[in-house]
C-alpha cells in the first residue's frame, strides 16, 4: 500500500466531518523544521534541528467549536482526533447561548511559497558557527564588554489547509533572524547592547546584508558607553523613537487593543481586554493627524503576509488608524459578524498544528511622513533619541503604559550629543499617540516585528511585522530606571 | 498508570526504554542522551458565559543530543517511527561533527536514584473535555446566578517524561496537571482567582470562582488615590509575581561574571531575615518533579534562610567549577516567613489601619536588572483598606520597585497558601503586609 499522502489524511478527516453534522469543518496538516544556533560567551553553546509534524481539526457543530490535534499522522489516528473534535464541539453546543456564524469566504485553491535567495537549511553550518564566533570575539575584544552572545534563526513550516467549504491551499513558508548583544560591566553595574535583524518571511540572505561584524564593534562601543553614561535626569523630554523601537510601542499599544476578540472580552482572563471598545470605532481621537496606522498582510517578505490565515481567508490590506481617528479592526470569520463586518480582515493564525487559531496582530505599521532623521532632531530643544528594545509593560487594557529601549541619546538644542542610561518613559496611549508631531519619510522605514507574541489559553506565540519610520514625541514624562525613582 | 488508561494510550515506560534503547543503538556518537516529551490534554476556554474555545492536543516528542568528543547537535521529533527516530539521530549526529568543540560540554550523567515523587493523579488521567466542560459549566453557572460576566479556563494534561543515555541513565515518570482560573466583569470592575493541582478534583472551582465574583463586587466605583509610597497588603499572587523574578535572576553564570543583582551577596542576608524559601518537590499541594531535563534528582533544598542566600541556579559546568556535588532545583517553590503568622488573609486585613491591598500584578518586566527594579501593574481587584476594612476599590496602579527592597521588613503575614498567575508557576507563599511599596502611575480603571 503506498504511504498515503497529506491529501489522503486530509480527505478522510474531511469526508468524517461532512457526515458528522457539523456545519463547518477544516484540517491543518504542518510540518515545521526550526533550526536555532545560540552562542554564548564566545562558545556554541547549542544547535537545536527541531522537526515537528502533526494535525489539526476544527468543528464548528451548530454554532460551537471543538478542536483535537494529533502528533501521529496516521490513518488511525486522523479519524480518531476527527470523531474527538466532533465530540468536543458537541459538548460545546450543548451549553452555547449564542451561535458562532462565520463570515463568508469565497473558497480559495492555491499554494504559496517565501521566496528566497538563498535556503539558510543549505547554508552550511561550519559557516554559521563561524559568523557567531567571529561575531562574540568581536563583542568581547572590547575592553569592559564581560559577557557576549549571538545567534541565528531559522523555521520552515510547510502546511496544507482544507476545508468542508471546498478550500484548499498549500503552504511553504520561510522565516530567518540574527542577533548579538554585548553586556559590559563599570562600577559594579552592568548594561547591554543589542543588534537584531529584523526577523522577515527572507532566506539566509537576511544574515549576510546584516554586516554582523561590523555591526558587533559597533554595539560593542556603544554597551561600554551605555554603562559608563549619566543616569537620565526624571523629567519631561521630547523623544525621537527609531523603526525598531517603535515596532514594540505600536505592538502593545495600537496593535493589541486592536483584536477584536480582544475588544469583545474573549481574552479577559489572560491577556486582557481591550480600551479601544466598538462603540469608538469611527469616532476616536486615537492620535495626532500625523498617526496612519495601516495593516497590510500583503506585504512581501512580512511576517503576517502568508497569502491566506487559518480560516482560509486571503491576506489583506485596511486601516487601523486614519489621521489620527481608530476605525478598523484585527479580525477573524467568527467575530468579524459581530461589528456587521461582511468580510474577515483575515487576522486567524495559530502557532503550529497542535494550536486552535485566534485573532492575531496583523503587520500594522506606521505610515511615513515627509521628515528625515536629521530634521526630527533639529527640532528639539530637550530630548532624547532611543533606539531597540527594552523593558516594555502595559496594563490589561493597554492604556497605561511603560518603555524602556537598548540605548538612549541626549538631544540638546536639535543636536544628539551623548548616550544616557535607565530611561524609561511612560503614558497613557492615547495621549501618548496625540502627542506624536512628525514621522521620518519612506527613505527611513524598517521592518522589525515579533516571532513571540503571547496571547490565548493555552499559550500561543504569533508572528506579525510592525514597519516604521523614525517619529517624535512632544512633552512625554521619564523617570529613572533605577533605584528608589 | 498507562495500563487500562483511556486513548490515546501515553508513551509508557517499556516503551521509552524500547524507544531510548533504538536510539542508543543508533548513535555512533560518544555520547547520546535521549529525553521524551508525551502529552495528552486539553483546554475549555469560556468569556462572556460562553465556551469560546475547547481543545485538546496530543504532542509527542523524542529529542537526542549527541556528542563526538566535545561537539554536539541535537536534533527532534514527533515522530515516533523507527525510520524517523534513525534519521533524528542522523541529524544531530551531522550537527556534531561540525559544531566547534564546546569547552563547556559534559558527558550526560550517569544512573541516578531519585526520591519519590506523586506527579500523577489518576482522577486527572481519566478526566478529558466533558469534565472540562463540566467544571467549566459550574463557573459560568455562578456567575449568571450573579448577573456577571465570567471568562477562564478548565485544563487539565498528562505526560510521560522521560530521560535516558548510554551512560545507563534511566529516568522515567507520569505527571499531571490540572489548571482553573477565572475572571469575573461587573461593569467595569474585574476579580479573579485561579488554582492549580496535580489532581483536577482539587481545583476548588465553586470556592475559586465565588472569590472572583466578590471582588468583582466590591471592585465597583474605583477612587483614584496619587502614585506614590503606601503600606501594601500583598495576596499570595502577587507576592509570587514578584518572587519569580528573584527565583529567575538566581542564575550563578551571572553571578560570577558580575551581571546578577545578587552578584558577590551569596552567603549574605539579601532580605528579611525571617524570610526563608526552600524547594520541595515532594509537597502534595505543588508541582514538583522527580528529575530535571538532564536526569538529575530535584532536591529538597533552602534558597534564602534568616533572609541570607543560600544557593544559586547552577548549569552542571558551573557547578562543576565551583565544587558544587548536589545541583540544587527550585521547581516547587514554599516562601514562609518564621515567626507567628496571621490566621488568614482577613485577619491581616483587619490588622491594618491604612494599605492597597493587590490581588495581582499583571505584566511584570524588569526595569534594572542590576538592583531587580521591576515594573508591572496591579489587576483584578486593587483595594484601600482603612482602619482594619475594605473601605472602596482603587484605579490601578503601575508599580516601579525592586522585590529586593520591599521585602527588607515584612510586618505582617499569613501561612503559605496557594499562588498561580498567569505568569508564573505554582507557588507557595504567604500574604504579606510591606510597609513601603513604590506606585509610579495610575491607570484609568
Amino acid at each position: 500500500m503506498p504511504t498515503p499522502s497529506w491529501d489522503d489524511f486530509a480527505g478522510l478527516a474531511l469526508k468524517r466531518l461532512a457526515s458528522s453534522g457539523a456545519e463547518y469543518g477544516d484540517i491543518r496538516i504542518q510540518r515545521a523544521t526550526t533550526q536555532a544556533i545560540r552562542g554564548e560567551d564566545r562558545r556554541i553553546a547549542s544547535i537545536r534541528d527541531q522537526d515537528d509534524i502533526g494535525f489539526g481539526v476544527r468543528v464548528l457543530y451548530h454554532g460551537a467549536w471543538g478542536f483535537a490535534a494529533s502528533s501521529i499522522l496516521s490513518l488511525e489516528e486522523v479519524p480518531r482526533v476527527t470523531d474527538l473534535a466532533v465530540e468536543i464541539a458537541k459538548g460545546s453546543a450543548s451549553i452555547a447561548v449564542e451561535k458562532v456564524v462565520l463570515a463568508r469566504e469565497p473558497v480559495h485553491r492555491d499554494r504559496i511559497i517565501t521566496p528566497v535567495r538563498i535556503d539558510p537549511f543549505t547554508v552550511p553550518l561550519e559557516q554559521k558557527t563561524g559568523l557567531l564566533l567571529a561575531t562574540m570575539d568581536r563583542l568581547q575584544q572590547e575592553v569592559g564588554v564581560v559577557r557576549s552572545s549571538a545567534g541565528l534563526w531559522t523555521r520552515r513550516d510547510r502546511k496544507l489547509f482544507a476545508s468542508t467549504e471546498g478550500a484548499r491551499v498549500e503552504f511553504d513558508l520561510l522565516a530567518s533572524s540574527g542577533d548579538c548583544t554585548a553586556t559590559a560591566l563599570h562600577d559594579g553595574r552592568f548594561a547591554s547592547r543589542s543588534f537584531n535583524t529584523p526577523q522577515l518571511r527572507r532566506g539566509y540572505e537576511l544574515i549576510e546584508e546584516a554586516d554582523f561584524l561590523r555591526r558587533a564593534s559597533l554595539v560593542a562601543r556603544q554597551a561600554v558607553e551605555k554603562v559608563r553614561s549619566p543616569a537620565v535626569e526624571a523629567g519631561r523630554y521630547d523623544l525621537v523613537l527609531d523603526p525598531e523601537h517603535l515596532s514594540l510601542t505600536m505592538h502593545e499599544s495600537c496593535g493589541h487593543p486592536s483584536e477584536l476578540d480582544r475588544a469583545l472580552g474573549y481574552e479577559a482572563n489572560y491577556a486582557g481586554t481591550s480600551f479601544l471598545t466598538t462603540d469608538k470605532r469611527g469616532t476616536f481621537r486615537y492620535g495626532s493627524p500625523h498617526v496612519n496606522l495601516v495593516a497590510d498582510n500583503t506585504e512581501p517578505d512580512t511576517l503576517a503576509a502568508t497569502g491566506y490565515d487559518d480560516d482560509g481567508v486571503a491576506c489583506q490590506k485596511w486601516d487601523i488608524v486614519r489621521e489620527g481617528i481608530f476605525v478598523g479592526y484585527c479580525t477573524n470569520r467568527e467575530v468579524a459578524p459581530k461589528i456587521g463586518e461582511a468580510r474577515s480582515r483575515g487576522s486567524n493564525r495559530a502557532d503550529g498544528w497542535g494550536s486552535v487559531p485566534i485573532v492575531r496582530i496583523a503587520n500594522i505599521g506606521l505610515e511615513p511622513g515627509s521628515a528625515t532623521l536629521d530634521q526630527l532632531i533639529a527640532d528639539v530643544k530637550r530630548g532624547i533619541y532611543i533606539e531597540g528594545h527594552g523593558s516594555y509593560s502595559i496594563d490589561q487594557r493597554r492604556y497605561n503604559f511603560q518603555f524602556g529601549g537598548d540605548a538612549f541619546w541626549l538631544i540638546e538644542n536639535g543636536q544628539r550629543t551623548h548616550m544616557l542610561r535607565d530611561v524609561i518613559y511612560h503614558g497613557i496611549t492615547p495621549e501618548f499617540w496625540n502627542s506624536c508631531d512628525g514621522v521620518a519619510d519612506r527613505a527611513h522605514r524598517r521592518r522589525y516585528g515579533f516571532i513571540t507574541c503571547g496571547k490565548g489559553q493555552p499559550g500561543q506565540s504569533g508572528w506579525m511585522s510592525h514597519p516604521a519610520s523614525h517619529a517624535r514625541f512632544r512633552n512625554i514624562q521619564v523617570i529613572r530606571g533605577e533605584g528608589r525613582s | 498508570m498507562s495500563a487500562g488508561a483511556p486513548w490515546p494510550k501515553m508513551t509508557s515506560r517499556e516503551e521509552f526504554q524500547f524507544i531510548a534503547e533504538l536510539v542508543l543503538k543508533c548513535s555512533t556518537a560518544d555520547h547520546t542522551l535521549v529525553t521524551l516529551q508525551d502529552q495528552d490534554g486539553g483546554t475549555t476556554r469560556f468569556a462572556n458565559n460562553q465556551i469560546v474555545q475547547n481543545v485538546n492536543t496530543r504532542r509527542g516528542s523524542v529529542a537526542v543530543t549527541v556528542a563526538f568528543g566535545a561537539r554536539q547537535g541535537t536534533a527532534t521529533t514527533t515522530d515516533f517511527t523507527a525510520g524517523s527516530l534513525h534519521e533524528m539521530v542522523k541529524r544531530a549526529e551531522a550537527i556534531a561533527r561540525v559544531s566547534p568543540e564546546d569547552p563547556e560540554f559534559l558527558p550526560p550523567v550517569g544512573s541516578q536514584e531519585y526520591g519519590a515523587c506523586p506527579a500523577a493523579r489518576g482522577e486527572t488521567i481519566k478526566a478529558g473535555p466533558a469534565v472540562r466542560l463540566e467544571y467549566a459549566n459550574e463557573a459560568i453557572g455562578q456567575c449568571r446566578m450573579e448577573n456577571l460576566s465570567g471568562a477562564g479556563i478548565v485544563s487539565s494534561s498528562r505526560a510521560a517524561v522521560g530521560v535516558a543515555a548510554g551512560t545507563g541513565l534511566l529516568a522515567f515518570e507520569e505527571r499531571t496537571e490540572a489548571r482553573f482560573s477565572i475572571t469575573v466583569q461587573s461593569g467595569d470592575a474585574t476579580g479573579w482567582a485561579s488554582s492549580a493541582h496535580r489532581s483536577i478534583d482539587r481545583l476548588k472551582v465553586q470556592e475559586r470562582t465565588l472569590s472572583a465574583i466578590r471582588k468583582a463586587i466590591q471592585g465597583a466605583d474605583p477612587q483614584e488615590l496619587p502614585p506614590g509610597r503606601y503600606r501594601v497588603i500583598l495576596e499570595p499572587a502577587a507576592v509570587a509575581g514578584l518572587w519569580s523574578w528573584i527565583i529567575w535572576m538566581l542564575e550563578a553564570k551571572a553571578y560570577l561574571k558580575g551581571t546578577s543583582p545578587f552578584a558577590g551577596k551569596l552567603k549574605r542576608r539579601i532580605l528579611d531575615k525571617r524570610i526563608l524559601l526552600e524547594n520541595s518537590p515532594g509537597h502534595a499541594d505543588l508541582l514538583g518533579v522527580g528529575f530535571t531535563s538532564e536526569g538529575l534528582p530535584s532536591t529538597a533544598s533552602r534558597w534564602i534562610r534568616h533572609g541570607a542566600l543560600q544557593q544559586l541556579l547552577y548549569d552542571r559546568f558551573t557547578a562543576q567549577a565551583q565544587k558544587i556535588i548536589v545541583i540544587p532545583t527550585i521547581e516547587a517553590p514554599c516562601l514562609s516567613i518564621e515567626g507567628t503568622p496571621a490566621g488568614s488573609l482577613a485577619k491581616l486585613i483587619q490588622s491594618t489601619d491604612r494599605a492597597i491591598l493587590v490581588t495581582n500584578f499583571w505584566y511584570l518586566r524588569t526595569v534594572n536588572p542590576t538592583d531587580l527594579t521591576l515594573t508591572g501593574m496591579t489587576r483584578d481587584g486593587t483595594f484601600l483598606v482603612e482602619n482594619g476594612e475594605i473601605v472602596s476599590a482603587v484605579k490601578n496602579f503601575r508599580f516601579h520597585e525592586s522585590p529586593l527592597r520591599a521585602f527588607q521588613q515584612v510586618e505582617a503575614w499569613t501561612a503559605p497558601m496557594e499562588a498561580v498567575t498567569s505568569e508564573t508557576g505554582k507557588m507557595l507563599v504567604p500574604a504579606v503586609v510591606l510597609p513601603e511599596f513604590h506606585f509610579s502611575s495610575v491607570t484609568r480603571f
